[in-house]
């Protein structure tokens, strides 16, 4: 029946139904997060320009600063003006040492992308063979042992917080053993424990979630064909095992991988690490929104780009997906 | 118990590339205090009918009628009970089977009254009344399926809608359950659509054949003479392929032509012309001079034709040989 | 959820542990702010920012006060905020995740698109917008946290309501005219409570964690308040000094952060995963025996063959007890019985593919020539190869859905005969065509998903057909079909047979399609065969229940004015099988000697019953112009 649906003529690619679909709901995504950090600092109560000048504020200082805000225009107004200066590349310029916010952000952004992206590989490296490997072993209730090993292991580090564990390994591999620097970005060896510290736990969930995946793909009525056509027990994992265990491990990493861009800040705050998460926590205690704003942008959009290639390469990885059969 | 009738329902899925009409202009009575049994392929629709009629599928076109009134509101419907397929996913894990039962009461009733139907019912069906504080999950099938029928029956309904009711069961249990609706029908004069995928059991029970075929009525009539003298080749070609004993495999029957398509059409895009000419074993594929099959939708003039068959050739389809 | 399932958690070794700390904790939360309260306050100028003393045994803060008392104070604040903001979540969660289902279509709709766009964020970038609105400070991170939670609590809501509004008993309950908000009430909520507590449950432990984070950055709780991630904050920037001063609340913030995901997650094995519960192996069955002498007439030979689970109670249950099986080459035998029968078990025994746990002994079994028990699994894959094909009863979810249909194939003879990519991709191409799959080369090039059910089926003779089999096991394979693609299926198993002279063991309930294709008839019922017979036969049926079997299903020629003949009970569960006649119990004939297990016997040529009463009467069933198998 559905082979039907596929092949009939006249239907433009499903390819390009798919892209278009998907893009929109991106520019929806975009725009609803434009306007809620737009929206933000109107959420505030009271004036934000006072909270952030203080109560001792001169009245003077005060209006002007509302003025080059453009906050006494209309709501309206104000909107338009801050869509059209998103557009030429302008943030807003921070209250507080009067640096285009673009500025710091170009500053800040690649220690922060550098920080995401290297514990993301460092995930992804260990967590699929690890998984793999502990349902290979554990399949059909062999090993208790191990398994019992793996899983409360696993749910334990999992479950403590990037900064907690940052705080842990500050402790154990800079104070006490002073073997890699506790902060500031420098070398190689400054990125061992942010990165550790940012994918140790994403790591051992992803584990366990392929672990589960692969577990539940071993039970599917096609392993045992591929058992019954007696292939050999590696091509069996390779072939038949894995590459339908990927698609929730795609799914699951993507949003990992959204987790950790913002895991980011807490991490940056331990070890003194010169990225955005460091500045938009000084910047919101600093009451410094132009700043905020920005940098929530930048997180949100990051996230939203993620996940549009997550779902992309759903897409391309499982030939049931949506797109097909629309 | 009165009658119910289908006149042109129309019920559609979805939209865009994914539309799909699942039934298609049906025109279907049940006449009071009679079984109408309803065959056809998994797919053709005939669950989707039977939702549409207690409101649980959107209709798109045409009228269902219970006497001749419109059914429109919920209250309308109430009076319509359908039993699924499933007897383990169609009763509520949490509740006891009384309190299912008792939820279907109409009106309002006092505790005592409540409990007095409830054992009523279930004795009705062959259950021990004591059983009405048990939960369901240490019930059989056809045990659950008792239950499930009971509580269609304290709806106090005027049409029982039975949808495939024994082919979750197990081959011993299901006997059983016929029988059971056999009986109910008799003593209390239920008017049922019965709806199964196989004939050998929906012509144990019916009084009236229906066939279904993508979306559509193909042939209806009284069961004896549909079974015996089928006017629709789809009819024929369902009766040709059940199991029977005595029947070998390599008989040949019309409908192995190796010229045919083996499997239905997708629903999404039904043919041209007759929907089953490609299967048909007396259609265009075997004799090519029938063009108008491949042209000519044989639905419009079928309330016409002998069985109210959707088949230009209708009068044609030799009788089955008695078995 | 029942009660047993909370004990049952607590059971559990990591959820007895959580749920002893959760209490431990709630106790500190009570007694330590009344005892300890104003002695973490004092200031000890003598000694400020000290290491551990035997004074201060963790040391004490930039203003000499005491690290480890005001890490025992700080739990009541700590966990109240926690939970404050994990009611706000759950509240406002329920109430998002239950109104698309009291709404109508259209804004449910609506209000869906709204948690799936807010879900897309991670929960702490939402708390950092929030923390902006609402102000630095607890009360502003209270709202934070719990308003940042409530789009990924309302969708797992929304999840659970959807899946539960799919159920075949509200739509019953609909039928019979229940209204909204009592089905809400009584149908939806109750049937989702269980994943709802667990995951609060560790929603509790992520909000107590979020908090510290909050905290910690110097956005949650201000001075002079102060809760563990505060403390921890400002640990940290001694922790060179005094470490204790930055391990102690990290440490209490892991503990009572694992305390609570680690009972939600005990909770949910035992609900969801009841494979979880520990079963101790129980010692293995005596070795089997191996064959002796293999008998050339028969491609399969069977003796006592059993297949046996480790039970939940412990020991063994066999769902498969006993079973006597031969298969002569080229001959086509068909097993029969009710679901549960250990019909597919026997299957999966003879072709070396049972599940994981499950133990197969035997007096002896042969497969075409192959004694494969007692032997290792690469050694019985190298002497089986391609000697037996397998047909499996559910098409859909027989092949694999992520690789294209003509490679699946083409991989049976590239591993065993080591052909090139190419060869074997004709070879599959013609072997579609063999089983009158049309179009087979463009066919080749799909996915499964792209072809129907029957189709499929015919794409899994195929591949048994890939090289030349000596035994071809159907296991239901036209079960899930139609009558139509029913009788297609069965024709081409039966050219097949007729062509390649493999032997075919044609599994089914249904015994009129045994009937059809097969020359043996064997019937099984709870884990044994109880009568074996050739299909011409059938009508002289002795054993009672093949008898009743044929009786009770209705087919074209029943009498439709008589009711059809009912077995009373049901088949015995396989951990719980009467001693003797399994059948027993529902046997009209029973008596006294049937408390004896009666073993196969013969009671005609050919035909052999395990029954005590063995019937003789030949059945009234329109059966005399049998033929199915002879031709
Ligand atoms: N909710 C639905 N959405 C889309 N398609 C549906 C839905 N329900 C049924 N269908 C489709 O409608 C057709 C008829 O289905 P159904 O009524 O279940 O047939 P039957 O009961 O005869 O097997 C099928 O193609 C089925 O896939
Ligand atoms: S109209 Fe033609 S194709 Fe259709 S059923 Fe009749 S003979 Fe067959
Ligand atoms: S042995 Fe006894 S109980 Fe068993 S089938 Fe025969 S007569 Fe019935
Ligand atoms: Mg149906």
């Amino acid at each position: 029946m559905t082979a039907l649906v596929a092949a009939r003529p006249g239907v433009a690619n499903p390819w390009v139904a798919f892209l278009a679909r998907r893009l929109g709901r991106l520019l929806l995504s975009l725009a609803v997060l434009v306007t809620l950090a737009f929206g933000m600092i109107h959420l505030i109560p009271g004036d934000p320009v006072r909270a952030a000048l203080g109560v001792t504020a001169p009245l003077e200082l005060v209006d002007a600063r509302r003025e080059a805000l453009g906050l006494n225009d209309p709501l309206a107004t104000q909107f338009v003006d801050y869509v059209r200066a998103l557009f030429s590349g302008d943030l807003g310029i921070s209250m507080s040492s009067g640096v285009p916010v673009s500025e710091t952000i170009g500053q800040r952004l690649p220690a922060t992308a550098s920080l995401a992206i290297a514990a993301f590989v460092v995930v992804m490296l260990v967590a699929v063979p690890l998984g793999l490997g502990m349902a290979v072993l554990t399949r059909g209730g062999r090993r208790r042992g191990t398994e019992l090993g793996f899983t409360s292991t696993s749910a334990v580090v999992a479950a403590i917080p990037e900064f907690l564990l940052a705080v842990g390994l500050v402790f154990v591999f800079g104070v006490t053993l002073g073997w890699f620097p506790v902060a500031g970005r420098g070398g190689a060896s400054s990125y061992v424990l942010p990165v550790l510290a940012l994918s140790l736990g994403p790591a051992l969930l992803l584990a366990r979630m392929v672990r589960v995946e692969a577990l539940a793909v071993l039970d599917e009525d096609f392993v045992r064909t591929a058992r019954a056509k007696r292939l050999p027990q590696l091509r069996v994992y390779l072939r038949h095992v894995f590459p339908n265990a990927l698609t929730s491990t795609l799914t699951i990493g993507g949003l990992l991988l959204s987790g950790m861009i913002v895991g980011t800040v807490l991490v940056e705050n331990v070890f003194a690490w010169p990225g955005m998460g460091m500045t938009i926590v000084s910047s919101i205690l600093a009451k410094d929104y132009p700043v905020v704003q920005g940098i929530v942008l930048v997180y949100g959009a990051a996230v939203l780009l993620v996940n549009l290639v997550v779902d992309v390469l759903l897409a391309v990885a499982d030939p049931r997906s949506t797109i097909r059969e629309g | 118990m009165r009658e119910l009738s289908f006149e042109g329902t129309t019920v559609r899925f979805g939209t865009g590339r994914s539309a799909l009409t699942a039934v298609d202009g049906v025109d279907l009575v049940v006449p009071q205090g009679q079984v109408v049994g309803l065959v056809g392929e998994s797919g053709s629709g005939k669950s989707t009918l039977a939702k549409a009629a207690v409101g649980l599928a959107p209709t798109s076109g045409g009228e269902i009628r219970l006497d001749g009134v419109p059914l429109r509101s919920r209250r309308d419907r109430r009076k319509l009970q359908l039993v699924f397929q499933d007897p383990h996913a169609s009763l509520d894990p949490r509740m006891t089977i009384g309190e299912s039962i008792a939820e279907a009461l109409p009106g309002r009733r006092r505790h005592a009254a409540r409990s007095a139907e409830v054992a009523r019912l279930l004795e009705l069906v062959g259950l021990d009344p004591a059983r009405a504080r048990s939960l369901p999950s240490g019930m059989s099938g056809g045990q659950r399926q008792r239950v499930a029928l009971a509580r269609a029956l304290a709806a106090e309904p005027e049409v029982v809608l039975a949808d495939e009711i024994t082919s979750a069961l197990d081959v011993s249990v299901q006997g059983s359950v016929l029988n059971l609706v056999r009986d109910l029908q008799r003593e209390l004069g239920l008017t049922i659509l019965f709806i199964s995928h196989n004939l050998s059991v929906v012509r144990y029970v019916s009084d009236v054949i229906a066939v279904m075929y993508l979306g559509r009525i193909v042939e209806a009539g009284p069961a004896d003479a549909v079974l015996s003298a089928p006017k629709h080749p789809y009819t024929r070609t369902l009766l040709d392929a059940a199991p029977a004993f005595g029947v070998a495999l390599d008989d040949p029957v019309p409908a192995d032509d190796a010229r045919l398509d083996t499997e239905a059409p997708s629903p999404h895009d039904p043919p041209q012309g007759c929907r089953f000419h490609r299967r048909c074993p007396i259609g265009p594929l075997t004799r090519p001079e029938r063009t108008i099959c491949a042209e000519t939708d044989p639905q419009p003039g079928a309330a016409d034709r002998p069985h109210r068959a959707a088949c230009h050739f209708a009068a044609e389809i030799l009788e089955v040989p008695a078995r | 959820m029942g009660r047993e399932q909370w004990k049952a958690a607590l059971r559990h070794p990591v959820g007895a542990v959580a749920a002893a700390l959760l209490v431990a904790l709630a106790l500190l939360a009570v007694v330590a702010p009344m005892l300890w309260g104003d002695a973490a306050e004092e200031t000890d100028p003598a000694a400020l920012s000290q290491g551990s003393t035997s004074e201060h045994l963790l040391g004490t803060d930039a203003l000499g006060r005491d690290i480890l008392l005001r890490v025992l104070v700080a739990t009541r604040y700590s966990l109240g905020l926690a939970l404050l903001a994990t009611a706000i979540c759950v509240v406002i969660g329920v109430l998002l995740g239950v109104l698309p289902a009291v709404l109508g279509r259209r804004a449910g709709r609506l209000v869906t698109a709204a948690v799936n766009l807010a879900v897309a964020f991670p929960g702490l970038l939402l708390a950092l917008f929030f923390a902006v609105i609402f102000g630095v400070g607890a009360r502003g991170a209270v709202l934070a946290i719990g308003l940042a939670g409530a789009p990924s609590f309302a969708r797992l809501v929304q999840t659970n309501v959807a899946a539960v509004a799919g159920r075949d008993y509200v739509a019953a309950a609909r039928v019979a005219g229940v209204g909204r908000f009592r089905l809400i009430a009584r149908h939806l909520l109750p049937n989702i409570g269980e994943p709802l507590v667990v995951n609060a449950t560790v929603l509790a432990g992520g909000a107590l964690l979020a908090f510290a984070g909050l905290s910690f950055l110097g956005l949650g709780v201000q001075p002079p308040a102060y809760d563990w991630g505060r403390l921890l904050g400002e640990g940290l920037d001694r922790i060179y000094i005094n470490p204790a001063a930055a391990l102690a609340p990290g440490v209490a913030v892991v503990v009572a952060g694992l305390a609570f995901t680690l009972l939600g997650e005990s909770i949910a094995q035992v609900v969801g995963v009841r494979a979880v519960r520990r079963r101790r192996v129980p010692a293995a069955e005596p070795a089997p025996l191996v064959a002796a002498e293999p008998a050339a007439a028969a491609v399969l030979a069977a003796d006592d063959l059993r297949v046996g689970f480790p039970a939940p109670g412990g020991g063994w249950t066999h769902p498969v007890d006993g079973v006597g099986l031969t298969v002569r080459r080229g001959e086509t035998v068909g097993i029969v019985g009710e679901s549960g029968s250990g019909k597919s078990l026997t299957a999966l025994a003879v072709a070396q593919l049972v599940p994981d746990a499950a133990q197969v002994t035997a007096g002896r079994l042969e497969v075409a020539g192959v004694a494969p028990l007692g032997r290792a699994d690469a050694e019985v894959r190298e002497l089986l190869g391609t000697k037996v094909a397998m047909v499996f009863q559910d098409p859909m979810t027989s092949f694999n859905p992520s690789m294209r249909v003509g490679r699946q194939l083409a991989e049976v003879t590239r591993v065993h005969e080591r052909q090139g990519k190419r060869a074997a991709l004709a070879r599959a191409v013609d072997r579609l065509r063999t089983v009158r799959v049309p179009a087979p080369e463009r066919r080749a090039h799909q996915y499964p998903h792209e072809f129907s059910g029957g189709m499929r089926q015919r794409a899994m003779i195929a591949m048994g057909l890939m090289s030349t089999p000596e035994l071809i096991i159907a296991d239901e394979p036209t079960t899930a079909l139609d009558v139509t693609v029913q009788r297609q299926v069965l024709r081409l198993l039966k050219d097949v047979q007729a062509e390649t002279g493999a032997a075919v063991v044609l599994i089914s309930h249904d015994i009129a399609v045994v009937a059809q294709l097969c020359e043996r008839v064997v019937v099984m019922y709870a884990g044994r065969v109880v009568e074996e017979l050739p299909v011409d036969r059938l009508g002289a049926a002795a054993h009672p229940y093949t008898r009743a079997l044929l009786a009770s299903v209705p087919d074209l020629a029943t009498d439709r004015d008589r009711p059809l003949a009912t077995i009373p009970g049901r088949p015995p569960d396989p951990s719980d099988r009467p001693e003797g006649c399994a059948f027993a119990p529902r046997c009209e004939f029973a008596d006294d000697a049937c408390r004896m297990r009666p073993s196969l016997s013969a009671v005609a040529a050919d035909q052999r019953a395990a029954c005590w009463h063995p019937r003789t009467r030949p059945l009234d069933l329109t059966l005399d112009a049998v033929t199915g198998g002879q031709a």
